[in-house]
């Protein structure tokens, strides 16, 4: 482990523009919470010997648990490097058990403080209850949210990277994909080949893939994300073996540099072109959750003059619309906020949907933020216009046919905000006796935490929460790319030329 | 309100109120809880009205049938303008005047005088208009000026109101033979023994109010009942038998929920993955009696911003948060303690989940007459996700939730709620930047409801109409 924990890694609270947010440089007030918890595993870990023992006893008891499920455990989706470090990776993480880990941002400050010995003793019964129904398969791999365990291998700036993106100070698909990119590029700038062996062969393999699987253990990797990596690859392993190590790592940032500009920068202002087009005077634009590319799209427009409002449908728990209403609307926009209950309301008033995306798939369904489904359902059903805008980066070559197969599943505690569980409080007098037991001592005064725990402890109640839906295709009219503007049957073509070229 | 102050003003105190104090205060005290949504949504508007209109017919003195149903329109009238879009008050008043009328029918004799037939009918359809209740003359905004003025002053006003109804022909359609030669006389006289004294002025706003669209729904029977109302009512009891009547009714909001439950088992099968949003009590119930017999799985959407607190403490206790004080509420455990497994989901899931679900439950806060409902908001996306996956969606409702009214506006049946729940209001840039909207109400048409299961049992939404027959008088449907 070459970084000392305490200097670790800072989770700038604010919710940060894409780019712009990517804090590279380790800076020395660390979150104390990721800190301790490293700290003390740290000390914990003594000889490999015993972390042998205790990988070797934890394989068991997945083993069992699965087969006791019966539903076998399915591999967690990716792209298609499956590397050996994996295993590494997991002798050393805590527990399977997400919530005993220090979840930092999104939490407030009455998170889990308990210690995890006591979870621990807990842990078969929720495991058990969790991977019950609909998304069991994807179960399999709890979140990472701390540098615990981390190997040894991964550079600073993707552990860095990764807490980000388990506490969605970075999130959507385009913003995870770049960060990722710039955090490489400094990767790539502090490697050094070792002797006997040459760049090309060794950096993917050796140097990279430890890098992606923490990632991917802090966050599923995001369609955008496996198509760069594959791309990066691709362009690594092209790089002619007797090249100098200094130049080929220039011309590899340079490469990412463009990739970037061409694929993600270029590619935003072509369609938000195409798509103030598609704005007229007294439009009345709908949008769901925030995407960058509609904002971006969404502010052309109101700058080329064109009088329009706009209309923002938000959901639980990330309230992403929160922001982009925010930012809209200290532009000047008309703009008006509703929940997803209201979504009905919403629609009926819009005149035109833009969506953004988080993957386009290759039969024409749109793979986006849970919810979307339900607001270009209810607009093609009121005969709104649904265009989706898109960059071909995140067309994919997977298809889809709902929701359940592939996804991604959050820690379902995120869904009860602080408010909300304060609300739950009163109900303490009422609740069922098996769950009040343990707290007789403390009924006095109420914890917010507490309501997490009514919620653990009720058996036959689990909260789910997923982050992505399908969008059938025959909701969706339009799909506004870099190459210009199609129908969702024309994906798989565009998919084609734009990984061809 | 006194009574108010010393326990957390509802449902319980209003009912405990209600014994001792004369029926004109509690009226004004239920208005005003219902203006304050402290007492809201339906089950306990029903009671409550019931309760309230049971007092009326226990403190009316006489025995004219007419003068009772007419006091109890007024009293209607007020309540339903205090909280249009709680319909299940109209409907309940309703309910009771037609208690009045079967009383009166069952007792009166079957002749008819055919010329008093056609003044009364040519009368019902002067003063219809005036006594219209659909929700455009009772906007909360107005409700001051429907509360019943003097009658002598209403006497005056309805002289110049009848006037300007006859200055519309289209209303009058086979009567305009009567029309303007002695109306104002006529109307006096003979419609004094029913409504005209103590109409209220609604009149107050005579050129803004439509003409009633069910008025064509009335038939010569129903105005032959009117006719003998005046002579049926000295012989019999008219009190202690409505009385009757409304604790029949009473018995029926307490037993409906068991009665719907009563179907669970014909439509739940074993396995079966259910979807179902906000927290109502007759959907708990309705699954826990399939639960007894069946294993099945719940999927509940919260109903996130308005819903949810209740949501998840009727998974948790088997209660609402609300009722959580009340005594009178039996309690019944949550479904989970009945072995059903339980998914919260947000509100946002609900079309990735639909596929796996096979059959939706809605509860509903009111199902209207053309089969169509108003459910908690996002029950239209929820109805509409079904339809497009092919699964089946069931609303179960008690009948005194079914109104009369016809959907013709339907934004005037949406009710907004608190903008602070979707934003609060610390954000105070945001709030004042940002139009924040929270609709408490979706309306769903009735093409996206595949069955209503009612304690009466199951009906097509397109039969619904037929069950608004059976328990409203045509006279009744416009107040």
């Amino acid at each position: 482990m070459s970084e000392p924990p305490a200097s670790g890694l800072t989770l700038s609270p604010a919710p940060a523009p894409p780019e712009a947010s990517i804090n590279l440089q380790p800076q020395s007030n660390g979150d104390a919470k990721n800190a301790k918890p490293a700290e003390e595993a740290a000390s914990k870990k003594v000889s490999p010997a015993e972390l042998k023992k205790q990988k070797a006893a934890e394989k068991q008891a997945r083993r069992a648990q699965q087969k006791a499920e019966g539903d076998g455990v399915s591999q967690q989706k990716g792209p298609p490097t499956k590397e050996t470090q994996k295993q590494t990776k997991d002798s050393k993480q805590p527990p399977k058990d997400d919530r005993s880990r220090p979840l930092a941002v999104r939490r407030g400050p009455t998170q889990s403080n308990a210690p995890p010995p006591k979870e621990i003793k807990k842990e078969p019964k929720k495991e058990a209850k969790q991977f019950g129904l609909f998304f069991g398969h994807l179960y399999s791999q709890p979140r990472q949210h701390s540098v615990v365990g981390a190997s040894k291998d991964v550079h600073p700036a993707i552990l860095a990277l990764g807490l980000q993106y388990s506490s969605y100070t970075i999130c959507g698909s385009t913003a995870r994909m770049v960060a990722m990119l710039l955090a490489f590029k400094v990767v790539i700038d502090d490697y050094q080949t070792p002797v006997g062996t040459s760049l090309a062969r060794h950096l993917t393999s050796h140097h990279l893939s430890p890098q992606i699987d923490f990632l991917r253990s802090c966050r599923p990797i995001s369609i955008s994300m496996g198509n760069a990596i594959r791309w990066l690859k691709d362009i690594i392993i092209k790089i002619d073996p007797s090249t100098p190590e200094n130049e080929a790592k220039r011309e590899l940032l340079e490469e990412i540099d463009n990739f970037i500009r061409d694929r993600v920068t270029a590619a935003g202002q072509l369609i938000s072109g195409y798509a103030i087009k598609k704005i007229e005077a007294g439009d009345i634009i709908l949008t769901y959750g925030s995407s960058a590319i509609v904002e971006q799209s969404i502010l052309r427009a109101h700058r080329a003059g064109i009088p329009f409002s706009v209309i923002i449908v938000d959901s639980k728990p990330l309230f992403e619309g929160k922001q982009l209403a925010r930012r809209l609307a200290n532009h000047g926009l008309k703009v008006q906020y509703y929940l997803i209950t209201g979504a009905f309301h919403a629609v009926k008033d819009a005149t035109k949907v833009f969506l953004g995306a988080h993957a386009m798939m290759s039969n024409g369904r749109l793979y986006s933020r849970v919810g979307t489904a339900l607001v270009s359902m209810l607009a093609s059903s009121q005969s709104l216009p649904v265009i989706i805008l898109c960059e071909s980066v995140k067309f994919t070559e997977r298809v889809a046919l709902d929701s359940i197969v592939g996804n991604e599943v959050a820690p379902a505690d995120e869904l009860l905000s602080e408010s909300e569980r304060e609300a739950l409080l009163p109900l303490r007098s009422s609740l069922p006796q098996s769950l009040r037991k343990g707290e007789e001592d403390e009924l006095a005064k109420g914890e917010t935490g507490d309501v997490l725990k009514w919620f653990d402890g009720s058996e036959n109640l689990q909260m789910l929460q997923v982050l992505y839906d399908v969008t059938p295709a025959e909701y969706i009219s339009m799909v506004i790319t870099e190459y210009g503007s199609l129908p969702p049957s024309s994906v798989p073509v565009v998919h084609r030329l734009s990984t061809n070229t | 309100m006194a009574q108010g102050a010393t326990i957390a003003p509802g449902l319980t105190s209003f009912l405990k109120s209600l014994k001792t104090t004369p029926v004109d205060p509690s009226v004004e005290h239920f208005t005003s809880l219902l203006k304050r949504r402290q007492i809201r949504s339906s089950r306990p508007c029903a009671i409550a009205t019931v309760a309230l209109l049971l007092r009326v017919v226990i403190e009316f003195k006489g025995k004219d049938a007419a003068k009772l149903m007419e006091r109890i329109r007024q009293v209607g009238r007020r309540m339903i303008s205090a909280q249009p879009r709680e319909l299940v008050v109209g409907n309940m008043v309703r309910r009771v005047l037609g208690l009045v009328r079967e009383v009166v029918d069952e007792n009166a004799d079957v002749e008819t005088n055919a010329a008093s037939d056609n003044a009364h009918s040519h009368h019902d359809s002067l003063t219809r208009p005036n006594l219209n209740s659909s929700i455009s003359n009772f906007s909360p905004l107005k409700h001051v000026a429907t509360e019943p003025t003097d009658s002598n002053l209403s006497q005056s006003e309805h002289m110049s109101d009848s006037g300007e109804l006859y200055r519309r022909p289209s209303l009058l359609t086979s009567h305009t033979s009567y029309a303007p030669t002695s109306n104002a006389l006529m109307v006096h006289s003979l419609f004094g023994l029913f409504s005209q004294p103590e109409t209220p002025s609604t009149s107050s706003t005579p050129t803004g109010h439509q003409s009633p669209d069910r008025k064509g729904m009335l038939t010569s029977l129903n105005l032959e009942r009117l006719a003998n109302l005046s002579m049926s009512n000295t012989t019999i009891d008219l009190r202690a038998e409505v009385m009757d009547g409304i604790k029949e009714l009473q018995d029926e909001l307490e037993q409906s929920d068991e009665l719907i439950a009563a179907n669970a088992l014909d439509h739940i099968h074993s396995n079966e993955i259910i979807l179902t949003h906000t927290a109502s009590t007759t959907v708990q119930k309705f699954l826990l009696a399939a639960a007894r017999k069946r294993k099945f799985t719940v999927v509940h959407a919260e109903t996130y911003p308005h819903d949810h607190t209740a949501t998840h403490g009727i998974l948790l206790t088997g209660k609402k948060r609300e009722s959580h004080q009340d005594d009178e509420d039996d309690v019944w455990k949550p479904l989970t303690a009945a072995g059903i497994q339980v998914v919260v989901i947000p509100d946002s899931h609900v079309f990735a989940i639909m596929s796996r679900v096979s059959k939706v439950i809605l509860a509903t806060h009111t199902v209207l007459a053309n089969g169509g409902l108003v459910a908690a908001a996002g029950a239209r996306m929820i109805a509409k996700a079904a339809k497009d996956h092919q699964t089946p969606v069931v609303v179960v409702s008690g009948v005194y939730k079914l109104s009369p009214v016809y959907p013709f506006d339907i934004e005037e049946l949406i009710e907004y709620g608190d903008a602070g729940k979707t934003v609060p209001y610390e954000d105070g840039d945001f709030v004042e930047k940002v139009d924040v909207e929270n609709p408490l109400y979706d309306y769903v048409p009735a093409d996206l409801v595949d069955l209503y299961i009612t304690n009466l049992g199951g009906h097509a939404p397109s039969y619904l109409y037929r069950i608004v027959a059976d328990h409203y008088r045509t006279e009744d449907i416009t107040l």
